[in-house]
């Protein structure tokens, strides 16, 4: 689809509009932090400002890039914040209520995040159900689930191995929890970019048929997508957990929309056209970047949703001029 | 009530008191009062007869009251009705809950099922605000069912005419108690950042009472930022919004989160900051995971009440209402500060009713005449 046949000259002239595309968000994300340098001077541009930010925004990373799985075979998954609850909840509920060790809690976790996706896939593959609608469901049966589990409660008391773990240690100065934001990215990089399964993703997620016709097991890539969406949600349960020493049976929820924006908003940057871990890695950050800088000026919170949308909407409008507004093969 | 009586006479005294004694040290007199009003709510509460006594049980017999929460997933709201299920068993009074999910039309189809099965009261308890559900209260008055709040309102607050009593609970109290906490944990010095959500109405009276403390008792403090956050934001919003606070305010010593739940958010801010030593955090609600988080070393205060406590009050008040009664103008329950002095007294794990006494108990049965 993108298969160079022009001459030379054009050829100068298309990567130049290629680098814009691709790095055009970074370049954006760039002049923010200037200009709010600028505007904050001393506070913006410190080590300590952006290490925060660096590990607070990690749930919500660890959860846009779940999401690009599914959403490059072609599925969505709405049930990715509930299970990042379940996750929690689970880990809550088994170390802090029932004294079990972290260790088999965090394993329990894991595993009901396997659970999850299995169920979806079973729904979605095997039945034939639209993926929206079945994890719509599963997201509602999780949430109810969750609040039996803790009583509504939010449940503190969890180890401080998995704080220390996740939010006390730091390298360079910046949480583990980054870290393992970029290991998973780095894991999804390296699977879609260089390994067969990778091409596999993506040609489900280009056109069924086409991939069945070319031999690929579709139903077993979709199945895969889905439980590694939901097992990469319960790691983000964990990042969570770990963040705020507690877990919380309500908020998990409201990483969805945020983390759909970055998926999306990554989409246009780095390898345009395409789900990329990077791209959603830079497009959490970049909008915590500007979420930071507006909170610090002391602009009302409302603006950061107004942000948060307008910054997606503006970002893929100036993505597709540049590609001429041609049709995108996603959504 | 009789704490928030004394709350209001101390911060008029406060205000006028200050000008005549302007040759005196402002900050020492300020931070004298603060230490005071904190010392008073240190202590165990004592129980006090909310009005006359009477017996309860023959005004209860044969009676029904529907609770209707803010939201069944609420655990403040759900221990309240739990123990007013409890506390109606021991008067004869049959009270249920009607579940829900916090949303309007969850409240208007409970105040429909009231009316349709001759339930005597509805108890709006804490949340459900009455202006949402006005036909719903019209009709109710027509059929007979009187409609209770009870700690909804501020004592500053109207109550909606159409209710049939209010029981309003003095959030100013708990604003007033965490500003003075702050002047006198500082010696004066205290500078804040305040967490609220705005579209709750205890909001504004909780806030202004930190004011009016910062105002009456301290000079020199200040609130450096108010962040309000919505309720269903709080898990994605007030970390990094506290986060960036702390940054661009390096002379903050205290986050007040003014409802304890959203303390969890404000822990890991404060601590990701690597403030902890100089910021502290107070909060208000008695919440057992946040006293968890104070025997922890990591919330240095919260000021509480007991469900109890809360449950019993309401119903004694709307009973007073069904006997020709005078209701009390506010709901008698006092605040509590729980700190690491006396955060064991709420049990391990916490609990909602631990640390408040069982005095006020006997009190109760006493002044319900329950033998």
């Amino acid at each position: 689809m993108d298969t160079p046949l022009s001459t030379s000259p054009e050829r100068r002239r298309f990567n130049v509009a290629d680098f814009t595309e691709r790095f055009g968000l970074v370049l954006v994300w760039i002049v923010m932090i200037a200009g709010f340098g600028i505007l904050l001077p001393g506070i913006f541009l410190s080590w300590m400002n952006f290490s925060i930010m660096f590990a607070t925004q990690s749930p919500g990373a660890v959860l846009a890039l779940a999401l690009i799985i599914p959403l490059t075979a072609g599925d969505y998954d709405l049930s990715v914040g509930a299970t990042l609850t379940l996750s929690a909840v689970t880990v809550g509920v088994l170390n802090a209520v029932m004294g079990l060790p972290l260790g088999v809690a965090v394993l329990a976790a894991l595993a009901g995040g396997v659970a999850v996706g299995l169920v979806n896939a079973f729904f979605i593959v095997y039945v034939r159900i639209p993926s929206l609608v079945v994890t719509l469901g599963t997201t509602s049966v999780i949430t109810g689930l969750v609040q039996w589990m803790t009583n509504s409660s939010t449940i503190g008391g969890i180890s401080p191995t998995l704080v220390n773990m996740v939010m006390r240690g730091r390298l360079f100065g910046i949480s583990y929890a980054f870290y393992y934001v970029i290991a998973i990215a780095l894991a999804i990089w390296l699977v879609f970019e260089f390994t067969p399964l990778g091409r596999r993703i993506l040609f489900v997620g280009r056109g069924r048929e086409v991939a069945r016709l070319s031999g690929i097991d579709v139903g077993r890539v979709r199945v895969g997508c889905l439980v590694a969406s939901a097992l990469l949600s319960s790691i983000g349960g964990l990042v969570y957990a770990g963040l705020l020493g507690a877990a919380d049976p309500f908020s998990g929820l409201n990483f969805l929309l945020p983390a759909f924006a970055a998926a999306y908003l990554g989409a246009t940057a780095i390898i345009p056209g395409r789900f990329n871990p990077w791209g959603a890695v830079i497009s959490v950050y970049f909008l915590a970047t500007g979420i930071t800088g507006l909170t610090m000026m002391g602009i009302p919170l409302w603006v950061t949703s107004v942000f948060n949308g307008a910054a997606l909407i503006l970002a893929v409008t100036v993505s597709q001029f540049v590609r001429g507004r041609q049709e995108t093969d996603i959504g | 009530m009789q704490s928030t009586c004394r709350i209001t006479v101390l911060a008029l005294a406060s205000t006028f008191l200050v000008p005549f004694a302007a040759h005196a040290d402002p900050v020492a007199e300020g931070l004298a009062r603060a230490t005071q009003i904190v010392e008073e709510h240190r202590a165990v509460p004592t129980f006090q007869a909310p009005g006359e006594s009477f017996d309860i049980r023959a005004v209860a017999a044969g009676k029904k009251m529907l609770s209707i929460p803010n939201t069944s997933s609420n655990q403040f709201l759900k221990g309240i009705i739990r123990r007013e299920i409890e506390v109606g068993k021991e008067i004869g009074l049959e009270v249920r809950e009607w579940e829900n999910q916090g949303q309007p039309n969850q409240w208007v189809q409970g105040i429909e099922y009231a009316i349709a099965n001759d339930f005597d009261i509805v108890d709006l308890i804490s949340g459900v605000n009455p202006a949402v559900i006005e036909p719903q209260l019209e009709a109710a008055k027509a059929a007979g069912v009187q409609v209770f709040t009870s700690h909804f309102y501020d004592p500053s607050q109207e109550a909606n005419p159409l209710l049939a009593g209010d029981l309003p609970f003095s959030f100013y109290g708990q604003g007033w108690i965490m500003g003075n906490w702050a002047i006198h944990k500082t010696e004066g010095a205290a500078n804040v950042i305040v967490v609220k959500s705005d579209e709750v109405p205890p909001t504004e009276p909780l806030v202004r009472g930190i004011r009016d403390a910062f105002e009456q008792n301290c000079p020199n403090c200040t609130i450096l930022t108010e962040i309000n956050v919505g309720i269903t934001e709080w898990g994605t919003k007030i970390q990094p919004a506290v986060q960036a606070a702390l940054l661009s305010n390096p002379t903050a010593n205290y986050v007040f989160p003014i409802y304890d739940s959203m303390s969890q958010f404000v822990v890991p801010a404060v601590e990701l900051t690597g403030r902890g030593e100089m910021v502290k955090i107070a909060t208000g609600n008695g919440t057992p995971f946040v006293l968890d988080f104070i025997r922890e070393g990591r919330v240095e205060m919260d000021v509480g009440e007991s469900l109890d406590w809360v449950a019993r009050a309401t119903i004694d008040g709307y009973m007073r209402k069904l006997a020709g009664l005078e209701m009390p103008e506010e709901l008698a329950v006092p605040l509590y500060i729980f700190d690491e002095t006396n955060i064991e007294t709420a049990g391990t794990p916490a609990e909602a009713n631990k640390g408040y006494g069982d005095e006020y108990v006997a009190g109760f049965h006493e002044n319900w005449q329950l033998k």
